[in-house]
């Protein structure tokens, strides 16, 4: 028989799990019978095509049936591990601790980013929405074909779905607004509000606490301003006051009359505590795709579905493309489920690459289990001989590989409660994260919820099957017959090419993600050691927005008033601070100093690609303010700000001319973005040149501090950062009373993130260092779990070549050789990885345009790759070691 | 069906055997059934048919030795029992009852 005429051999495997013990040989025989027969006139891709479409079938077929087997076992307990099973595993482990430590420890990790991405997938994709009847709750908007929302301003579809759409009851629409509250002390607070229609309440289903929720009638324009509040806010700010229905608050420039609190927990439509009626200002021309964006959700009616909603829907939405303008006739009305027009999620739902990453991610806990098997195989090799003698006074093969399992289930349940628990802190985090911006959308649950430990349960099966029956069912397979054959004397087993490429391909990675983490690592490090390079308790910084009503039908006059009012609010604010007592200065910039944007840069005359360069607007007064000093040329001057936005100069730091202009004087050369598209950038002119500021602080994830810095002329914009200097007063002090000024200059002025700067910089320092940690953490697993994979391999091959090596000593070979020989083919595996590696890492420093490794990957990869080898050989030296010390007499004799 | 009478499939199992005699295992009697009655047999149900029909004592099963064109693995082959004869008779007998005083060409749906 050739080779040729064996039927495949994952088929075969397949169906030898499939089909129960009494009926395997002879369904394999017949299908193997079957297989020569259809070679003798078919070619092989057929047969095998046949073949496997054979196997498929028989295996649908037998499932069910072994399934139940299974079942029934476990109902009379045979197959069940008994507790001295987990007693003995747990002994196991106390017997090899390192394997413990090593296993234990990638299959937590293992866990935690599966669970973790189980947790965060089901709570961002599939949510259940904690509302009465809350998946009949839909969203109603027109997309394109990508389903990605195109169009929001749909008021004029709302009106006609509002009349005519009977399949979607309570139809209603929102917007969210920021407004400034006016506390009682006059100070503004910026608070974000759902301007709403009545009809939200009613969808919702959520009665009120106090008072009552919004009415169809206070939506008429006109009517006297009322506002809902939510539970938090009443508790916070009201002190939990009963009678607070009635009580007036500030919103913006109206007065509002508080009518209703909601209760605890709702948040309806999206992450909303305060709710006004949306009021559509009857001169609003309401034609299809103008008017203010809006987003519009209903309830299904009692009879409805989806389906027949989205039928009504169809129709309706032919007759107004039909009559509607042919720009917006490509878009497709849909009806949706109410969370996905916030996450954007039809798209994400539908895409292969949404099911390749839940796919990857459950991957990877196999990769990380398959690594701790091929460790936990290597122990169970070094039993057969207790696993043979068992069998040989009649334990069950099933007995012996539940016992196994029970002992790898002891590892992987521990893994798992501890990966558990860094979901836990992580979700903890992110919940945290969201609370503190307070946009959390109220049907994202990111506690640990029942599902995400069943998940995390159901890993940890898994995990113990690849690391306890996979070894167990090939201990005791062919190599028990051998081992009961040969007993007393070791065991021959094999290390599979499965588990070889493994070991391989984890140096591989390790090689490749090693120096871009480490560089990372090290930048966010140097960064939070870094001194802020500001002076420290002297600056406060905010965001600030000048807000305006819904421009109605707005003209060019309305926007240019509307930019004027803007100018005037910015401009006064600005000649208030500087009369306060103990306020320095103030400037207006495009960011915090040690953010910014990035774009490429290129440089007149000189002929290289454009560096991707950080970029910052900043006003005259920013370098005077921040004491940074001027190496060449000037600061900004008032009259460069006369200059159009495009002719105006720009500054240049030191490490720009160094790395973008290659030296020299910098003053008078002209720089440019690169074209975009059709469109060329202007030409820039350098006039100055700053050190660095703040001292080499890179952005993570920046591969230098080189910037350019643009001039902005307060008011230029309606919204950006705002910092103040300050002597003789705190920060924190100073906040309230910015907050006091900015509202009695305009109440739509809204200011966010009042705090020091330094409490700022310290946030940015912490969350690199958060991301560095988690860095770290992923690869240092890869790298334990590569060098721990070594080892494996190293001490298997010892024990396989106990006996040669004695005889080898025996008669005289030198430590050298027989050391060498050992450590060759670990060697050699290394060397694969290592090139493996090195070619990945150089690709993806390629793809990333050079940027990945900023440059000194040429340096750093090789390092890398020397370090890994390194390890690998550290990894293998003890066992080798121990190889040399096999005694001839000793080795011979347990023969 | 109780659990000593036969079901349909069953009993063309049954009946391939009885007409394959000594050569009945797995492939043949798929064969004879897909040729006898015209339609295409799902092989795992043959399988499991030949199971559960000797778990009721209908019919013995035996392995013969290794064959190198079965990739070393012997036939299993099956072999009509009293029981099963008996079983074939009386789902026969049974048939013929319930068809007594009905003409199979004049059947007619209603």
């Amino acid at each position: 028989m050739t080779a040729a005429l064996t039927p495949p051999r994952f088929a075969r495997a397949l169906l030898r799990l499939a089909v129960p013990s009494e009926s395997r040989d002879a369904v394999e025989g017949d299908l193997h019978e079957l297989y020569v027969g259809r070679r003798q006139h078919s070619p092989r891709v057929a047969t095998s095509i046949w073949y496997w479409l054979e196997v498929l079938s028989l295996t649908m077929r037998f499932a069910p049936d072994r399934f139940m087997r299974v079942m029934r076992s476990l109902a009379t307990g045979d197959a069940l591990p008994s507790r001295l099973d987990l007693t003995l595993g747990v002994r196991m482990l106390a017997k090899s601790p390192g394997l413990a430590l090593v296993g234990g420890f990638g299959m937590a990790v293992g866990v935690a980013l599966s669970a973790g991405a189980y947790a965060l997938f089901n709570s961002y994709f599939f949510p259940d929405i904690p509302l009465p009847e809350g998946d009949r709750i839909v969203a109603v908007g027109k997309f394109d074909a990508l389903r990605r929302v195109e169009n929001e301003q749909l008021l004029y579809d709302f009106t006609v779905w509002r009349r005519e759409l009977k399949q979607v009851q309570d139809l209603g629409a929102f917007r969210t607004v920021t407004r400034n509250l006016a506390a009682d002390a006059g100070v503004g607070e910026s608070i974000i509000i759902a301007e709403m229609t009545a009809s939200g309440f009613r969808v919702a289903r959520v009665g009120p606490l106090l008072g009552r929720t919004l009415l169809d009638e206070d939506e008429r324009f006109g009517a006297s301003h009322v506002i809902v509040i939510g539970h938090d806010v009443w508790q916070a700010r009201f002190g939990g006051d009963p009678s607070v229905i009635g009580r007036e608050i500030h919103i913006g420039r109206a007065p509002h009359t508080i009518v209703g609190v909601m209760p605890q927990g709702f948040a309806f439509p999206v992450s909303h505590q305060y709710w006004i009626p949306l009021r559509i200002d009857p001169r609003t021309p309401i034609v299809p795709g103008m008017g203010p964006n809006l987003d519009v959700f209903g309830r299904l009616a009692p009879d409805a579905s989806k389906a027949s909603a989205q039928a009504e829907l169809q129709m309706i939405a032919s007759r107004l493309t039909a009559e509607g303008p042919k720009e917006l006739a490509h878009l497709d009305s849909r009806i949706v489920d109410y969370t996905d027009v916030f996450i954007n999620a039809e798209a994400e739902k539908e895409s292969t690459m949404y099911a390749f990453l839940r796919f990857l991610i459950a991957f990877l806990l196999v990769v990380v289990a398959m690594n701790v098997a091929v460790l936990v195989y290597a122990r169970t090799v070094t039993r057969s001989e207790e696993i043979a003698v068992r069998t040989a006074l009649g334990a069950t093969r099933g007995r012996i590989v539940t016992q196994l399992f029970a002992e790898a289930f002891v590892l992987s349940g521990l893994a798992a409660v501890a990966g558990l628990g860094m979901v836990a802190v992580g979700l903890n985090m992110l919940d945290q994260f969201m609370r503190d911006a307070g946009d959390a959308p109220f049907w994202i649950d990111s506690g640990l919820s029942l599902g995400t430990v069943l998940y995390a349960l159901l890993l940890a099966v898994l995990g113990a099957v690849i690391v306890g029956i996979v070894p167990a069912m090939r201990a005791t397979g062919s190599q028990l017959r051998f081992a009961m054959g040969s007993l007393g004397s070791g065991a021959k087993a094999k290390l599979g090419a499965t588990w070889t490429t493994l070991i391989v391909a984890q140096v591989g990675i390790t090689v490749a993600i090693l120096p871009p983490a480490m560089l990372k690592g090290g930048q966010t490090v140097r960064m939070a050691l870094q001194p802020q390079g500001f002076a420290q308790g002297e600056y406060l910084s905010a965001n600030f927005f000048v807000a305006r009503e819904f421009q109605v039908n707005a003209s060019e006059s309305d926007a240019r008033a509307a930019a004027d009012s803007a100018r005037v609010t910015i401009t006064t604010l600005l000649a208030r601070l500087a009369n306060e007592s103990g306020v320095v200065g103030a400037t207006i910039t495009s960011s915090a100093p040690w953010t910014g944007g990035r774009d490429p840069v290129e440089v007149e005359g000189v002929d290289a690609p454009a560096l991707s360069t950080r970029t910052q607007w900043v006003d005259t007064s920013y370098f005077g303010l921040f004491d940074v000093r001027v190496l060449a040329g000037r600061r900004f001057a008032p009259n460069d700000g006369a200059l159009p936005m495009a002719d105006r100069p720009v500054i240049v730091n030191s490490s720009f001319v160094t790395e973008v202009l290659g030296g020299g004087d910098a003053i008078g050369r002209r720089v440019r973005y690169r074209a975009y598209g059709d469109e060329t950038m202007p030409w820039h002119t350098i006039i100055g040149v700053v050190e660095e500021f703040p001292a080499g602080v890179r952005s993570s994830g920046a591969p230098s501090t080189r910037t350019m810095y643009h001039l902005t002329v307060p008011g230029e914009w309606d919204g950006a950062t705002l910092t103040i200097r300050l002597r003789g007063q705190r920060p924190e002090t100073f906040a309230p009373v910015l907050r006091q000024i900015a509202m009695s200059v305009d109440p739509m002025l809204q200011l966010s993130s009042v705090r020091s700067l330094d409490a700022k910089y310290r946030d940015y320092a912490r969350s690199g260092a958060r991301l560095a940690l988690f860095v770290a953490l992923i690869s240092g697993s890869v790298l334990l779990l590569s060098s721990a994979g070594i080892h494996a391999l190293v001490s298997f091959t010892v024990n396989q070549r106990r006996r040669e090596i004695g005889i080898r000593t025996a008669l005289g070979a030198s430590a050298r050789r027989i050391l060498g020989s050992v450590l060759l083919r670990a060697a050699r595996q290394l060397a694969l990885g290592v090139g493996i590696g090195l070619l990945t890492a150089m690709l993806l420093d390629r793809l990333a345009g050079g940027e990945l490794m900023n440059g000194i990957g040429l340096l750093l990869v090789p390092a890398t790759a020397a370090f890994m080898l390194l390890v690998g050989l550290v990894a293998a030296a003890g066992p080798a070691r121990r190889g040399l010390r096999v005694q001839p007499t000793e080795a011979l004799r347990s023969e | 069906m109780t659990a000593r009478g036969l079901g349909e499939f069953e009993q063309l199992v049954l009946l391939a055997i009885a007409h394959l005699q000594k050569d009945a295992y797995g492939i043949p009697i798929v064969e004879e059934i897909e040729r006898r009655t015209g339609r295409s047999v799902a092989r795992a149900a043959v399988y499991i048919t030949l199971r559960r029909l000797e778990e009721k004592g209908f019919v013995s099963s035996w392995m013969s030795e290794p064959i190198a064109e079965r990739g070393g693995k012997g036939r299993r082959y099956a072999k009509l029992e009293a029981e099963g004869v008996k079983a074939l008779r009386d789902a026969r007998r049974a048939a013929e009852r319930m068809w007594r005083g009905l003409d199979p060409a004049s059947l007619r749906v209603k």
